[in-house]
């Protein structure tokens, strides 16, 4: 269904023209972005509808979670827990951010079947809505961002503009991959499978557990080429009040410009397509 | 459609033109110039079933290239209509009735040609589009309003009505999964009703609920259907579409005949 009042669809005219209609839908899901708010806010109530804590349920697991890693590793590593923990609490907190974008995009179009088959609402709408699902369970952990951040006293040296902007890295660059897993996921049905195992080995080789500083010689392959590291870096930094790589920006920007062109120019090639896949 | 409805909607005469433009309403059309449309078929092999299946009157036309299956759904498809237009459509399951109907509504690409519509489409093809089971009455009709493209003020204007229209009463703000499938029949089908538009595309004519709701449930859509300026309504009732169309288009494994007036099916269905 939809209210627009002037529909034209047609066949293959060139690669401009796809382009072209590739962009429309992009334009058309940036004027109802109330409807993808609206998808993910219920995605959101009916994934917890019946529970007490909601997805505050998460945030409580992530909070165990950084109190058992925090408590062990800091001793493990040597380090004071004042210095660990939060450290660990906002690797955990970001990275779940980075990674359920990811790998929730495996369902973007796969779960939006019925409506995609019949209804000729913007496919981007659907990207937004996984997207703007993860934002809306990140701000239920901010809790424990909060507090870790007030009960070790990091929060006075705190950039929140800075971290502000790096959240926006972070979102730009997990979007497109995000997107570029619904396209993929749609077609080949292993590639949940594929992302599921690839984020799970990610978080071990990404300073998520363990500080940056302990890979021997801190310009190391792991870190330097990985662009989860940068992505978590961008936001964490910032919150803790240290000063965060001028690559690591430069290295964002450039990421989030390449991997749009891409994945935008795969979906405006087999935009018509996908429907198909389903 | 029950005898006795059948009954009803005869006595209540034949549908009335619908009620001029007003104003500067743009005009309401649809333009199908040439619409191919083929499916991929990915995964599958059949050239082994080729053969047998061509002899089939059953389904579009296979073929295949560069490993992918190719079913022909639609081919140069071509009609107009205006404004006061009722289409039906029939053809046997499979001749591209509803892949006819989903290229209108703008979910499937043509992959040649084009369809080219003015005014506010409402396709009624699958009722449970958007039912969430776990998630209440009121809920369901809100994000189904959503996907249609109402605003949540235009919603919670209509909220009343849709709610009464259903009357399942103090059921609407229980969970749809403990609704007898009768039950969400009618939130589904007042939700989905619950639109205004210049097209409206059926997959049959949608009867719901028991004899009492069918009634209501068939004013509403004639309603529905009067203030749309064109109906394209695929079905194999060939008394409802004398009923309710004045035209009528059969498809035969994606080849279209020409729109002809309704009174001329018979001929078209000798031919």
């Amino acid at each position: 269904m939809d209210t627009a009042t002037h529909m034209l669809r047609t066949g293959r005219r060139g690669a401009l023209f796809e382009f072209n209609m590739a962009f429309q839908d992009l334009r058309n899901s940036v004027g109802r972005l109330g409807l993808a708010w609206s998808l993910a806010w219920h995605d959101v109530v009916s994934r917890y509808r019946g529970s007490i804590l909601g997805p505050f349920w998460i945030t409580l697991s992530m909070g165990l979670m950084v109190v058992g890693i925090g408590v062990v590793y800091s001793t493990l590593f040597g380090i004071t827990l004042g210095k660990f923990l939060p450290l660990v609490a906002l690797g955990i907190v970001f990275f779940g951010t980075i990674s359920g974008i990811i790998t929730e995009g495996c369902d973007t179009f796969v779960s939006a079947a019925s409506m995609l088959s019949q209804t000729s609402l913007p496919m981007f709408t659907f990207v937004w809505r996984t997207v703007l699902r993860n934002l809306i369970y990140l701000a239920h952990h901010m809790l424990i961002v909060v507090a870790v951040l007030v009960f070790y006293g990091y929060w006075r040296d705190t950039n929140l503009a800075g971290a502000l902007i790096g959240l926006v890295f972070l979102v730009a660059n997990a979007a497109w991959i995000s997107m570029l897993v619904a396209i993929a996921s749609a077609r080949f049905r292993d590639i949940p499978q594929v992302v599921t195992s690839v984020m799970q080995f990610t978080i071990f080789v990404t300073p998520v557990f363990w500080p940056a500083g302990r890979l021997q010689g801190a310009k190391h392959v792991v870190l330097d080429f990985n662009p989860f590291f940068h992505m978590l870096e961008a936001v964490r930094a910032p919150l803790m009040g240290v000063p965060i790589a001028p690559h690591t920006y430069s290295l964002l920007a450039m990421m989030a410009v390449v991997g749009w062109s891409l994945v935008f120019g795969v979906f405006a090639l087999i935009r018509r397509r996908i429907v198909h896949y389903l | 459609m029950k005898p006795a409805l059948k009954k009803a909607a005869l006595a209540a005469g034949p549908l009335k033109p619908p009620a001029p433009p007003l104003g500067k309403a743009p005009p309401v059309s649809i333009a199908c110039r040439d619409l191919s449309l083929r499916f991929p078929v990915y995964g599958v092999d059949a050239k082994s079933l080729k053969k047998r299946l061509a002899a089939v009157t059953v389904g579009g036309r296979l073929g295949s290239h560069a490993g992918v299956t190719d079913v022909t759904a639609l081919s140069h498809v071509t009609f107009e209509l205006n404004a006061g237009d009722r289409l039906g459509l029939i053809g046997h399951n499979g001749s591209g009735k509803t892949t006819l109907l989903r290229a209108l509504s703008g979910a499937y690409e043509p992959d040649d040609g084009e369809v080219e519509v003015q005014g506010r489409i409402a396709a009624l093809l699958d009722l449970s589009l958007g039912i969430d089971p776990s998630a209440s009455g009121f809920d369901n009709i809100r994000l189904r309003g959503r996907i249609a493209g109402l605003s949540t003020r235009e919603i919670e204007k209509r909220l009343e009505e849709i709610a009464a229209f259903t009357g399942l009463g103090p059921f609407l703000a229980m969970p749809v999964k403990t609704y007898s499938a009768g039950m969400q029949a009618r939130l589904a089908f007042a939700a989905a009703t619950a639109v205004e538009a210049d097209v409206l595309l059926m997959d049959e004519w949608i009867a719901v609920g028991d004899a009492e709701f069918q009634q209501l449930a068939h004013t509403r859509l004639l309603n529905l259907v009067e203030r749309a300026g064109i109906l394209v309504l695929a079905s194999h009732d060939h008394d409802l579409l004398r009923l309710y169309c004045n035209k009528v288009m059969r498809l035969e494994g994606g080849v279209a005949s020409p729109v002809t007036d309704i009174r001329k099916l018979d001929e078209l269905l000798a031919a």
